[in-house]
């Protein structure tokens, strides 16, 4: 009895911890799914933060005299300003101390009324006195190490100065606009408006060591000049005037400088001019409060010429500062009603809008990291504002619509991530990637699916027992395969081997199948009395030497077909007549090689559904007369059409996120063309090929995580589908 | 036991009719599934027009493998080898100018399982009609209404031809593959154990559509049942180990076996 009831413990205990290990397990699987969704979407949410600013810093300054210029150490430790008097006073962000001045020499009652600082240049300023010097300066940030703590000291240097009054010295004289520019080699660039609407440029050729003046004046017509900019790049100089009219001169060549074309960007006074890194994007801001982005795109004539881009919001007053990042397409507009908006140009959103305070804001700068912004007013206020805005070029708009990027004639899905220099523009458009995810998807399901689909039919209702057990795990051992396998082999021989055999495989897969039809169907016309006779491998060495006759008919014919139809060659014949190129890696191998990673699984989920339709069902269906493919097609297809959904949605599923075949079988270029003979980029390859082009946390990182949660929800989606509709299926037609 | 069977026999009718005419035919039908095994021997047999025939014998004589050899269901096997010759109407079914479909057409056939397909009770009858190349809808209509009317199932799903087949009961599902078989206006109908997976009811109710259609139709039913085949049929023969021993009027080879074998069967002596 006690031995009884130990076993019956026994038996419970057991049962107990049976039941525990597989729900937690159980629910441990769905967890993990869960959590790596999360995480996912952890590492992708970022992307889409907006932009913020906190002050970090005021500044104390002296009220007395005016402040002209700020700037800070690309680390935002050390903050300096200058002021009318010249005096550059350094400021310990940190330590909230002073740590110091230095002075740049000033004559007598001498004041600075501009200042402007190289965009191209670090730390080099040219500044403009009442009494006609331009100065430049250089003001260095050197960091110091002292006992593994940072220190950063300023080093100040007085380059070179000169006087722009020449001999018309005249107290009403007076200079309204300054643009100060260094190139890579060398050469400087001064160029200024005077307060008659006067245009000059200074340039300081480096190779002949002199310097060249132009008064350009004359060559713009009209008077009223009112802003101007030196692009980053050196070649251009624009100029704004009062009616709205921009002009270009060409400075590429120190030695000859000429007006090279006029537009009208505004009805109203252009009142400040800026160029973004790259010296591509030009911003205009006029007098009304419009920002507008320009570049250069080729017109009919195949010429460049400055097309209005995007619109920016409106500030309320008169755009009164325009600066440029030092990092990215971010710009800082600023009204004269001392509104400051951040946009950015990619995007042509305006991500946001503050206000340090009311006054009117004279002087505003990035940090050199772009990660903050400085700004000074009129009353002497200086802030300094921390900016978090890591991800400004990745919205859901510039992801899935037509941006039009510098350079490109109109909108366009463009997946560009990383070029050749700092200045490049990212380009990240998903929808020619996802174009790509489809575009094989496609091809591979158009080959495998017919295959995968007849052969499991063959391979149940047809064949012979003893080929059912050669042809099944032949085939579940082409699934395992590995994918690097199929797709070297695709990359490196099918591929070469179709470009070579262009018409040939072209043929085969036309009239193979249809000769092949033929063929079989003449079989069928002998009388069933001799055909019950054979023993049953007769039908495969006819079908086998059926394939033998298609391919030696097909291949011999082949090439005077190419010749009469073709001119000789298919492919130039293409590219001749349709103006279709052909890729040597292209979406017929990829649909090819990814056809036979999917056709294993199509196939056995396939076959099993259909070996798992009852015998007695279509034992029914031919008592009652119905012949064996009837049978087929209106009994064991319906019953097995659940499971066949099923097969179909998991190749999908498996094609949408294999990797290495798509990676290795196409060029990768990321093209929206829906010619069968372009390659693509997947997704899933694309993330493969750009993980060493993307660190941590940077954008790139973040869209990738961004395209591994498109992928896993598309295959999860297409899971789901096959799962219900399959339920549904087997509910409907599989009860038995 | 015998006095159960003379119960059963009671209800039957006593063949009077002397004028009969044979529907099938089997002369020296041997059968083998593989080389060396034979499950038919020497098979000899008439079947009669519009009387019910019943294969009675012990599991695994031989009882379906035969009635499979009336309508060629065999042949789906692979390695079988058939000798012999089987004549339906006159005709040798294993000729090779016979075709299948047309055979199978003629004679219905109803299984041990019931079987019905997972469509709608319409779809199910109207199957047969429709793969024999019967396309109006209101002739298909009118066909399955006869059918289910014949197969004693049309008041009861009149109403609901739409829903499933598999929504009916065990009993229903199997009258309706009757009326399936029906359907095709079949000559012959082949039932292998029609009512061995069913309830008393029910099978109660097959057996009383089998009474209804044996006025129009030749009937051969293989059954372990001896009350079943003494209730039903006109005809029985007692197979053994692939050879039948004894074929007779139903009444008298259950009140007057010839055979020792037959009576020691009948009697329960073993089976
Ligand atoms: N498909 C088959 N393949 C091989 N042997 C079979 C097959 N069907 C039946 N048999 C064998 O043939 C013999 C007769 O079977 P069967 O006709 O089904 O008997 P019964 O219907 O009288 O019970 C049995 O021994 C059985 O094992
Ligand atoms: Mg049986």
């Amino acid at each position: 009895m006690s031995d009884k009831n130990k076993f019956r413990k026994k038996i419970e205990r057991n049962n107990k911890i049976a039941a525990s290990v597989i729900s937690i397990s159980g629910y441990g699987v769905i967890l993990s799914i869960v959590a790596l969704f999360a995480f996912l979407l952890y590492e992708t949410i970022p992307l889409f933060y907006s932009a913020s600013v906190t002050k970090t810093v005021s500044v104390p300054s002296n009220k007395n005299s005016k402040i002209i210029f700020g700037d800070i150490d690309s680390y935002k430790e050390l903050f300096y300003s200058i002021n009318e008097k010249g005096i550059v006073s350094y400021y310990n962000v940190k330590e909230k101390i002073n740590s110091g001045n230095d002075t740049i020499p000033l004559l007598d009652n001498e004041k600075i009324i501009l200042s402007e600082k190289s965009t191209t240049s670090i730390g080099r300023i040219a500044i403009v006195t009442d009494m006609g010097r331009i100065i430049n300066i250089k003001i260095g940030m050197r960091s110091d190490f002292v006992k593994d703590k940072r220190n950063i000291v300023p080093t100040f240097e007085i380059e070179n100065n000169f006087n722009i009054y020449g001999s018309n010295k005249d107290s009403s004289f007076g200079i309204s606009n300054l643009s100060y520019d260094i190139s890579s080699d060398g050469n400087k660039f001064w160029s200024w408006l005077d307060n008659k609407g006067n245009l000059y440029l200074k340039i300081f050729n480096s190779d002949s060591e002199q310097f060249l003046d132009y008064n350009l004046s004359k060559q713009t017509s009209t008077f009223g000049l009112t802003a101007l900019i030196i692009d980053t790049e050196n070649e251009l100089l624009i100029v704004g005037n009062n009616s709205g009219e921009l002009f270009s001169f060409d400075i590429s060549d120190p030695e000859d400088v000429t007006l090279k074309g006029n537009w009208k960007s505004s009805n109203n006074k252009i009142t400040k001019l800026a160029f973004l890194i790259g010296g591509n994007t030009l911003i205009v801001g006029d007098s009304k409060g419009e920002v507008e982005s320009w570049f250069q795109t080729r017109g009919e004539d195949n010429q460049l010429h400055f097309s209005p881009i995007n619109k920016f919001k409106k500030h309320n007053s008169a755009v009164a500062q325009i600066i440029a990042s030092p990092r990215n397409r971010s710009f800082l507009t600023i009204g004269e009603n001392s509104s400051v908006h951040l946009n950015f140009s990619t995007t042509s959103t305006t991500e946001l809008e503050f206000k340090m305070n009311d006054h009117s804001i004279v002087y505003g700068t990035f940090t050199p990291k772009s990660d903050g912004i400085i700004l000074v007013d009129n009353k002497n206020n200086l802030g300094v504002f921390n900016l978090d805005d890591k991800h400004p070029d990745v919205t859901l708009n510039t992801l899935f619509n037509k941006v039009q990027y510098e350079g490109y004639n109109e909108p366009e899905f463009v997946w560009q991530s990383t070029g050749g220099s700092d200045s490049f523009e990212s380009k990240f458009s998903l929808i020619p990637l996802i174009f790509g995810t489809l575009k094989g998807t496609f091809f591979a399901m158009l080959f495998s699916i017919p295959i995968a689909l007849l052969g499991a039919i063959f391979v149940s209702q047809f064949s012979s027992k003893k080929l059912a057990k050669i042809v099944k795990p032949t085939i579940e051992i082409m699934a395992a395969l590995p994918s690097v396998v199929i797709g070297f082999l695709a990359g490196l021989f099918f591929s070469s081997l179709f470009e070579q055999n262009l018409m040939l495989i072209f043929s085969l897969s036309l009239f193979g199948p249809l000769l092949m039809i033929l063929g079989i169907s003449f079989f069928g016309f002998i009388p069933e009395r001799i055909r019950r006779n054979y023993p049953s491998w007769v039908d495969i060495a006819f079908v086998f030497v059926l394939m033998c006759l298609v391919y030696i008919i097909v291949s011999t014919t082949v090439y005077p077909l190419e010749h009469l139809f073709f001119n000789g060659n298919l492919k130039q014949w293409l590219y001749s007549s349709l103006s279709v190129t052909y890729d040597q890696r292209n979406s017929m191998v990829v649909g090819f090689a990814l056809g036979f990673a999917v056709i294993p699984i199509i196939f056995t989920i396939t076959e099993d559904a259909l070996s798992n339709v009852p015998k007695s069902l279509s034992s029914a269906s031919l008592a009652l007369g119905a012949s064996k493919w009837q049978t087929v097609k209106k009994v064991v297809l319906p019953a097995a059409a659940g499971g066949i959904f099923a097969a179909v949605m998991l190749g999908l599923g498996r094609a949408i996120g294999e990797t290495m075949i798509v990676l290795m079988a196409t060029g990768n270029t990321p093209i929206l063309d829906l010619s069968p003979f372009n390659g693509f980029r997947a997704l899933s390859a694309n993330i493969a090929v750009e993980i060493p082009e993307a660190p941590v946390d940077g954008t790139l990182y973040r869209i990738l995580f961004f395209t591994s949660l498109l992928l896993l929800t598309f295959t999860f989606i297409i899971n789901t589908i096959a799962t219900f509709i399959g339920d549904k299926l087997r509910k409907k037609y599989a009860r038995f | 036991m015998k006095i159960n069977i003379e119960q059963a026999l009671g209800k039957n009718v006593k063949v009077t009719d002397k004028k009969l005419v044979t529907v099938i035919r089997t002369n020296k039908v041997n059968f083998y599934y593989t080389r060396d095994k034979k499950t038919l021997d020497n098979i000899n047999i008439t079947i009669s027009e519009k009387k019910v025939t019943a294969f009675i014998g012990p599991s695994g004589c031989g009882k379906s493998t035969l009635l499979r050899c009336f309508n060629r269901m065999n042949d789906l096997i692979p390695g079988i080898k058939m000798t012999g010759k089987i004549e339906i109407e006159g005709n040798d079914i294993y000729s090779p100018d016979v075709k299948l479909e047309d055979l199978r057409k003629k004679i219905g056939m109803v299984f041990q399982k019931s079987n019905p397909f997972p469509m709608t009770i319409w779809e199910n009858v109207a199957f047969g009609p429709k793969v024999n190349g019967i396309t109006s809808k209101s002739d298909l209509d009118e066909i399955v209404e006869f059918s289910l009317t014949q197969g004693d199932l049309w008041k009861e799903v009149k109403d609901r031809l739409n829903s499933s087949a598999m929504d009916l009961s065990g009993g229903q599902q199997q009258r309706l593959c009757i009326a399936r078989a029906l359907a095709n206006k079949p000559d012959i109908i082949l039932m292998d154990e029609p009512a061995s997976s069913l309830d008393p009811i029910s099978t109660n109710k097959i057996e009383e559509t089998i009474s209804e259609l044996k006025n129009n139709y030749t009937i051969v039913i293989v059954t372990h049942n001896m009350q079943q085949a003494a209730r039903v049929s006109e005809y029985t023969a007692f197979m053994m180990t692939g050879n039948i021993i004894e074929f007779n009027e139903t009444s008298a080879l259950f009140t007057n076996p010839k055979e020792k074998l037959t009576e020691d069967y009948i009697t329960g002596r073993f089976g």
